[in-house]
């Protein structure tokens, strides 16, 4: 029944941005109206049949990619909203389905529009950046994929740590984790900043996910590859919050957040990878996953709409001053906006975690993830007092403005502490993986 | 109750609608509701918690609550933001024309992180729900550095982000302790936790230390609270820094095994902390800077306070109550005193008291002012005497007559009357170093201190002081505490001659 529902919401919301790509050609508003549209129909299809709490925070941060798109003029103007659409949709179907293929699907749904979103420009095409993006995300993709396909082909000792390896490695090039970020300060410097406005926010919540929902219903995994995973989650949190504090250009200390942040969301990796894995866990196994699962998703907002914010204040020379303010302190993880309460949940998971004995080394890993929060200050402090200016009535300081509202809902604790957490709760996360039977 | 503390939230919003004028008022309004509000409550009984919402655990629910505790926090919060508010009118439009800002336009923006930092130190000894308390702590931090960094002085914008980075590692070292305590119960929800672990403690009491602070962890309190405006200044010295103990306490009252296992090296330290930052004031040339290290002093008597929940029986209680009454009479002095220091730097642009002298002739009312904080720090005729009282008996309760532990205590306390009266005689007092004519003063800049200094003394007396006593007795011995089970009444403490 739900999968019914999608797939016909699915196809009725791909034939409106399909449409409206084609009739973009005579005027680019059939394409943004067409974008909404569609994402709107996703939006209602993936309210009843799941999260809604999810799927609205994607719907307000796919808008905001979209109408972001009215700051930039390209040769395919029109067909951009198209893709963004594209995006949201597979982003809002993630939590929808149980069925891996439809994950993995999901997963190159969003890869590929990203491929050409890269190369635009303002009145041109920057083939350069776009070969060398595309050359590390087909690799990432493929070696996402084929870790996937091992473990759910039921795959026992050395093979299942391959496979394991190989997802997450896939997952690190895909979203930028440190030491495979090297695409990233450069893609992030020389595109231009609405598109990697879109790169930086929207597009990094499937990766995750689809990954988090695989792990969470693959038990078996060996503590040493775990253990490694924390090492890179680590490692990963130092060079980007390193990196930032060095950088001098804005887009470039966006980057390096990138990199921090990404090294945030695989701890809850780590997390749900021990709490399925081992018995020891098993009496908070469920709380664990709710948890990281929780702060994954949550910090994944908080990302999308600083970066939105910040990348739109590059784009338009500046941006209302106490706005992006808010975004910095949202990202630093200063409560009660959104930032802080993804870092709040992936510490309950990481500290869950720990209070099993042959697990004690998690509280190191959730000490790493406080300290390199603080040592985030300056550069988010930096970033804002350096883009902050007056007020315009411009489109990119109200994207700026509208991706602060989204920081700041979380005001209202009971959105963060009991609405938002009941509503995750009711998605079943394991999904299906053939060999395990279903 | 809730009614109560959203009158302060409403004005945040409103507020920078309005005039400067108006906007302080309405500021100064907006605090004195819950301070008469809670006052009721002193003397009416307080009321039933009221709970917000529930949260799926580990959260636990959300409620607020006012007790004999959190009444003497809020009294203290509310009188001083309600009066500041009135001081800064003057002061900030000083500070805005040494800026070359509109005045007008930048009160707006003042007033508004103004009121949201008090609120949220008011919010924060109101709720019962650690993450709660957790998120009021960092919006109070938060806005404290947008007031240092936006209108401080010096290189505002450096002490401004060193406060924060070192708030914000305490907050999140606090942040880590409340996180394992919710794994361990299951719940954040004060009235619900049973147990708080020694690892949890051990995070709890780092980041507090960095906020309260104590000797090392003080580096960035001279300089924040120097450089701050002073109406800042005047928020964050008298209620920020000893919040840290408020929650400690809270904390404490519910298991306060940590410090049970380490009493006397606590007790060191903090005396140490206390005689260290109390011979600091020595040798400072700022006035504001001298205040500072009186702050860093004056904790270190918290910290004793809160060592003594550690030895159980009536020393914990006498302890919870030293650690309660320390906060309001070291809010209400200190208060006065960066006020005080703030008017010379307004009037005459002065700061360095090496070109102080002879004041009290050209500003009598300030130098009245600068004596009943003071007073207040020394624990002469004002509340701050309860808290002596309250520390050294829980001392002797905990340790016994062991001169040991009694005279660094006695000499702390001789210590601050001692700082006192050399900073009034080198200020105020003694031959003019430098030719200041007196000159007309807003009468914002020194009535609100009196009105400060006032409720000092009268808070000492019946029949506030037979109110709030028996109510912190009340308090400290309430709820499944592991540290209160003694049996002192707040009858016999009255009866006992603890009142005058």
């Amino acid at each position: 029944m739900t999968d019914g529902i999608w797939v016909i919401a699915g196809i009725v919301s791909l034939l409106i941005l399909v449409s409206g790509a084609v009739l973009s050609y005579k005027d680019s508003r059939f394409g943004l109206i067409s974008a909404i549209i569609a994402v709107i129909v996703a939006f209602i299809a993936s309210s009843i049949t799941g999260s809604f709490g999810y799927v609205v925070f994607v719907l307000a941060i796919s808008l905001l990619n979209i109408f972001s798109l009215e700051a930039m003029q390209n040769d395919i103007k029109g067909i951009d909203y198209g893709l963004v659409g594209l995006i949201a949709l597979a982003t809002m179907f993630i939590l929808n389905t149980d069925d891996l293929a439809y994950v993995l699907t999901a997963l190159v749904i969003v890869s590929v529009p990203t491929y050409i979103l890269v190369m635009l420009r303002e009145g041109a095409v920057d083939v350069e950046i776009g070969v060398k993006y595309i050359v590390f995300m087909v690799f990432a993709t493929v070696l996402f994929l084929i870790g996937a396909i091992i473990i759910a082909s039921g795959a026992e000792g050395i093979m299942l740590t391959l496979g394991y390896v190989m997802l997450v490695v896939g997952l690190s090039l895909e979203v930028g984790v440190a030491p495979l970020h090297e695409w990233v300060p450069d893609v992030f410097a020389a595109a231009d900043p609405i598109p990697v406005s879109v790169i930086a926010s929207i597009a990094k919540i499937v990766p995750f996910v689809a990954a988090f929902r695989i792990l969470a219903s693959t038990p078996d995994v060996e503590i040493a590859a775990i253990s490694l995973t924390a090492v890179i989650a680590a490692f990963s949190m130092f060079v980007g919050n390193i990196g930032a504090l060095t950088a001098r250009e804005h887009a470039r200390v966006l980057a390096y957040s990138t990199v921090a942040n990404m090294g945030y969301m695989l701890t809850c990796l780590v997390a749900v990878s021990v709490s399925v894995s081992h018995v020891s866990v098993s009496h908070a196994h469920k709380e664990v996953q709710m948890a990281a699962l929780l702060g994954g998703v949550l910090l994944l907002f908080a990302n999308a709409a600083g970066k939105i914010g910040f990348f739109n204040a590059i784009k338009g020379e500046g941006a209302c001053s106490p706005l992006l303010y808010t975004l910095s302190f949202s990202f630093i993880g200063v409560p009660p906006l959104l930032g802080f309460w993804g870092k709040f949940f992936i510490l309950i998971s990481l500290v869950s975690a720990a209070l099993a004995a042959q697990f004690h080394w998690l509280y190191w890993l959730a000490g790493i993830l406080v300290l390199n929060s603080a040592v985030s200050i300056p550069y988010y402090i930096r970033l804002a007092r350096e883009l902050g200016s007056c007020w315009k009535a411009n489109i990119t300081n109200y994207i700026v403005a509208a991706a602060t509202v989204i920081t700041l809902i979380t005001v209202f604790l009971y959105i963060p502490v009991a609405w938002f957490p009941a509503d995750i709760g009711s998605i079943e996360i394991p999904i299906s993986l053939p060999a395990a039977g279903g | 109750m809730i009614f109560l503390l959203l009158v302060p939230l409403v004005a945040v919003f409103i507020a920078p609608l309005l005039s400067p004028r108006a906007a302080s008022w309405l500021s100064s309004i907006a605090f004195s509701v819950p301070f008469f509000g809670v006052l009721y409550y002193l003397f009416a009984g307080f009321p039933p918690r009221e709970i917000i919402f529930s949260a799926p655990a580990p959260v636990g629910e959300f409620y607020i609550f006012v007790d004999g505790i959190s009444a003497i926090f809020s009294l203290s919060i509310c009188a001083v933001s309600a009066m500041v508010a009135l001081y800064a009118l003057p002061y900030m439009e000083h500070r805005f024309r040494e800026m070359g800002v509109n005045v007008e336009e930048e009160f707006r923006k003042y007033v508004f992180i103004y009121n949201l930092y008090a609120a949220s130190m008011l919010w924060l000894v109101h709720c019962g729900n650690l993450i709660m308390l957790y998120v009021f702590l960092e919006i109070m931090l938060i806005t404290a550095f947008l007031l240092i960094y936006m209108y401080g002085y010096g290189n505002r914008q450096w002490v401004g982000i060193l406060y924060l980075i070192w708030c914000c590692i305490a907050g999140v070292l606090t942040l880590v302790g409340f996180l394992i305590i919710a794994s361990e119960n299951g719940t954040l929800s004060l009235d619900a936790i049973e147990r708080v672990g020694i690892v949890a403690w051990a995070f709890i009491f780092a980041g507090m230390i960095i906020e309260l602070p104590g000797l090392g962890p003080h580096v960035w309190l001279p300089w924040a609270h120097a450089e701050a405006p002073t109406p800042v200044s005047a928020l964050l010295s008298p209620l920020t820094v000893g919040l840290a103990g408020y929650i400690m306490l809270r904390v404490a009252l519910i298991d306060a095994v940590f410090f049970k296992v380490f009493t006397v090296p606590i007790f060191i330290y903090a005396a140490i902390s206390s005689i260290y930052a109390g011979f600091s004031v020595f040798v400072q040339t700022d006035f504001k800077r001298l205040l500072a290290y009186s702050t860093v002093s004056q904790m270190g008597y918290i910290l004793i306070a809160l060592c003594l929940l550690g030895a159980g029986g009536e020393a914990a209680k006498f302890g919870a109550m030293g650690v309660s009454i320390q906060y309001m009479s070291h809010a209400f002095g200190k208060s006065i005193l960066f006020c005080s220091a703030g008017g010379l730097i307004a009037l005459f642009g002065m700061r360095d008291i090496e070109k102080m002298g002879g004041l009290h002739d050209v500003v009598p009312e300030i130098s009245n002012a600068a004596v009943m904080g003071f007073m207040n720090l020394a624990g002469i005729l004002t509340v701050g005497m309860f808290g002596e009282f309250f520390i050294l008996r829980g001392v002797v309760e905990a340790f016994g007559m062991n001169l040991a532990y009694l005279l660094p205590v006695v000499f702390i306390f001789i210590l601050s009357g001692w700082y006192g009266f050399y900073t009034m005689r080198k200020v105020f007092y003694g031959r003019p170093r430098s030719s200041v004519a007196a000159s007309h003063m807003s009468a914002y800049l020194f009535v609100p201190l009196f009105v400060l200094g006032a409720l000092s003394v009268l808070f000492f007396f019946p029949p506030f002081s037979s109110a709030w006593v028996p109510e912190l007795f009340k308090a400290v011995g309430m709820g499944g505490s592991s540290v209160v089970s003694g049996g002192v009444s707040a009858s016999a403490a009255v009866g006992g001659g603890l009142l005058p």
